[in-house]
């Protein structure tokens, strides 16, 4: 695989506050890669970072070899697409300008865009028709978060950066976002860095998980290495309460040994 | 004389005059609104990134605000004069304000994910500004362009005391002529002119999302097209300026008279007559409305234009006093009569302009003036009786009054005792008719005028001619309150044309005829 980020010694203090403590680390092409931690552990701050949202106190990004810096950062987040938590959709544009605009700033012509506009919204399940005028407040919570997904995928930007995309969404709406977002095949190839404090989403989505604590990585692992061979007390102790959910998630076909573990456990576990 | 016409005819009448102010008014308005948002706008966004500056700056436009339209108009004299520019200057401190707080707040509320996500697609800090900052905040912009509009149509009806015109010349003329019809005249449309503006600004206010980038490109060249209006009757005026006071202009023995009677067609400022001569003098204006005799005539070096159609009636000075002394005291009216014929215009105003500008005491000067002509006597016994003499308060009438004074002293054996200042016109012949003074000397054209209100034709059929006005007053006089006019002393301090003499020679206008057919060429 591929680097295609690389992250050396990053260091982030607000005043006297070290947000980000000396982090470094690789990401691989097409890698789906979650921060995952509580509030305050660093882990949108370091989101940030990438596409110098916010600029870190000391250490180095590179992107592609590239030091990401080496360039005016507008040209760097045109090639970065960026989902936020409350869809931060521009409320006077449409749905098709909403989209456009990453295209617009790319100077596409108008044709290009609107077939790729119309593309996404079909592959999302929005039919263009209704939808391509329409202005955010028009839409549900679900479809802004669909809209903002689009937008974000709209000039098919190699890296996808997502702060809590599901975070503001109810239960029912979040999974059926989810379940979109998954079958997406243009996601498929994407290297996608997503932030969340939510266990199971971290465990549903992620190759790695980079488990984060008061700025620094605690730990980087795929999700059965975090469940089975955790680094230290921390890493136990964070996945405790849902235990029996996350192994009962990692269960494939002839792993008898994990499901008689998990239950082993879940009959053990003091109430 | 006190049937008005209605408000309507009044409108009509003076139709092209209203739709100049009319005109005027939109232009000052947009003028000191263009370029208060010119400045305001920048400045309403420099302060949303700059936190400390922006306390700075609302508090100081927030004080701006406070200070009193009026006194700051004042203030404005001594810096920049008279004239469109103090009063554009003073809109434009009005209206910054709510222009550069309103921009401050609109973007400062703006949504900050959406800002963020603005810099996150890759959008540089001006289209940030430009695409996502001043559209969203436009309708709290353009709230604020509105409330600067409305003070500016309101604050710019004052423009006229400072002969920036605009429809505060009817306001304040009105005011001046207690002419109800004139105040509404300027007063109405200035209202209108307020709520019209308000209205259109608020469904620029409300325009969808998808204009405002339009609206806000084109709001400069609206407001620069707007703000011409004010340059437009410039473009169209005469060579030369004129500075009529409210009270001119309205008066049919003014302003009205000049454009029906002589056809003067003259680009006129309104302007208080306190700082009218001084402005003529400063080359501010070319053409002021005065009176005849006032001292700064001479103090300014300034000419009267004589008035060849006579449409300024007679003010010749007489004095008038009550039949029964005259009867009582038959050595009285020769005396009085001795300064008959003794001033004319150019001695009066020597002797204002002594008093007024070269601070002399009016009794030195009238002193000075009886030892002159040989007519000064020493006071006799003083034992026959007390006549009682009133004046007017300004100090043409206090001279006369002392020369008066030292006539009877020194001719008879009369007492005197002056009451001088009081006041108008009206305090003047009250006294007199109520037995509470004998004399003063009054103007037949005031007597006129402001006495015996007869009808229009009337004063027509006495066109001005000095001697029949004379000999109208002191009929009616005689007749309804047993005054006697006697002789008239023979100035005339009546309201003329003038201009400053060497324009005038260099110019050959002698007469308020040349000065039209001046103008007209």
């Amino acid at each position: 695989m591929n680097r295609i980020i690389e992250v050396r010694n990053i260091t982030k203090s607000f005043g006297g506050f070290l947000a980000v403590d000396d982090i470094s680390f690789t990401i691989g092409e097409g890698e789906t890669v979650v921060f995952l931690g509580t509030s305050g552990s660093g882990k949108t701050t370091l989101l940030k970072m990438i596409n110098r949202l916010i600029e870190p106190s000391s250490g180095e990004i590179y992107i592609r070899g590239k030091k990401i810096d080496a360039q005016p950062p507008e040209i760097l987040r045109r090639s970065i697409g960026y989902v936020f938590q409350n869809n931060g959709l521009f409320p006077h544009y449409t749905v098709a300008g909403n989209i456009g605009i990453v295209p617009g700033l790319l100077g596409w012509d108008k044709k290009k865009t609107l077939a790729r506009t119309t593309d996404l919204l079909e592959k999302l399940h929005l039919a263009p028709d209704t939808y391509l005028s329409a202005y955010p407040h028009q839409l549900s919570g679900g479809q802004q978060q669909r809209i903002g997904l689009a937008r974000a995928l709209a000039a098919d930007p190699p890296v996808l950066l997502m702060d809590e995309p599901f975070g503001a969404l109810d239960p029912i709406t979040r999974s059926s976002v989810k379940k979109d977002f998954r079958h997406l095949d243009e996601l498929q190839r994407k290297t996608i860095i997503l932030v969340t404090h939510d266990v199971q989403e971290a465990f549903e989505l992620a190759d790695r998980i980079f488990l984060l604590d008061k700025g620094k990585i605690v730990q980087i692992g795929t999700p059965r290495e975090l469940l089975f061979q955790p680094a230290n007390e921390f890493v136990t102790s964070f996945f405790e309460d849902q235990r029996f959910q996350l192994e009962a998630k990692l269960i494939e076909p002839g792993d008898t040994i994990s499901l008689i573990n998990a239950f082993t456990h879940f009959k053990n576990r003091p109430s | 004389m006190d049937q008005q016409p209605s408000l309507w005819q009044f409108m009509h009448q003076e139709s092209a005059k209203l739709l100049q102010q009319t005109i005027e008014h939109i232009g000052l308005t947009f003028i000191s609104l263009l370029i208060a948002v010119l400045i305001g706008l920048p400045l309403g966004i420099y302060i949303t990134r700059n936190q400390k500056a922006a306390g700075l700056i609302l508090g100081a436009v927030g004080i701006l605000q406070t200070i009193p339209s009026i006194a700051l108009l004042g203030f404005m004299i001594p810096l920049l004069g008279i004239g469109p520019v103090p009063a554009i200057t003073a809109l434009f401190l009005y209206a910054l304000l709510p222009i550069i707080r309103n921009t401050f707040t609109g973007i400062s509320n703006v949504d900050p994910v959406v800002k963020e996500a603005a810099v996150a697609m890759g959008m540089t800090q001006t289209q940030v500004l430009f695409k996502v900052e001043l559209i969203l905040a436009f309708p709290v912009i353009m709230a604020g362009i509105r409330t600067a509009t409305v003070i500016n149509v309101g604050v710019g009806t004052l423009a006229a005391y400072i002969a920036a015109g605009g429809l505060g010349e009817f306001i304040f003329g009105g005011i001046a002529l207690n002419n109800t019809n004139m105040i509404l005249a300027g007063a109405i449309p200035a209202a209108l002119l307020a709520i019209v503006l308000d209205f259109i600004l608020s469904l620029v206010q409300k325009m969808s999302s998808k204009k405002r980038q339009a609206a806000l490109w084109s709001m400069p060249l609206i407001l620069l097209l707007f703000s011409s209006f004010y340059v437009l009757p410039v473009g169209f005026s005469s060579k030369l300026l004129a500075g009529f006071t409210p009270e001119f202009m309205g008066r049919i023995d003014g302003d009205l008279g000049l454009r029906s009677i002589y056809g003067l067609k003259i680009r006129t400022v309104v302007i208080s007559d306190a700082v009218m001569y001084k402005a003529v003098y400063k080359h501010k204006l070319d053409v002021i409305s005065g009176y005849s005799t006032d001292g700064r005539l001479k103090a300014y070096d300034l000419t009267v234009l004589e008035d060849d159609k006579k449409i300024f009636p007679p003010y010749y000075a007489a004095p008038v006093v009550r039949t029964e002394v005259l009867q009582k005291y038959k050595e009285l009216a020769p005396v009085l009569n001795l300064l008959s014929g003794r001033i004319n215009d150019s001695i009066m105003t020597e002797l204002n302009f002594k008093v007024e500008y070269l601070n002399q005491p009016p009794e030195k000067c009238a002193r000075d003036f009886l030892i002159a002509q040989g007519l000064y006597k020493d006071p006799r016994a003083g034992n026959h009786g007390t006549i009682r003499l009133g004046s007017k308060i300004f100090p043409e009438q206090y001279i006369l009054i002392n020369m008066y004074a030292m006539l009877i002293r020194g001719y008879t054996d009369l007492q005197v005792e002056t009451k001088t200042g009081l006041g108008g016109t009206k305090i003047c012949f009250d006294a007199l008719t109520n037995n509470k003074i004998d004399m003063y000397p009054e103007y037949t054209g005031t007597a006129l005028l402001a006495i015996l209100h007869p009808a229009q034709q009337e004063i027509r059929g006495l066109a001005g001619n000095r001697d029949s006005v004379y000999d109208y007053v002191r009929r009616q006089f005689d007749e309804k309150y047993q005054l006697s006019w006697l002789q008239p002393i023979g100035f005339n301090n009546a309201y003329a044309l003038m201009m400053r003499r060497g324009q005038a020679q260099e110019l050959h206008i002698q007469t308020i005829s040349d000065l039209t057919g001046y103008v007209k060429k």
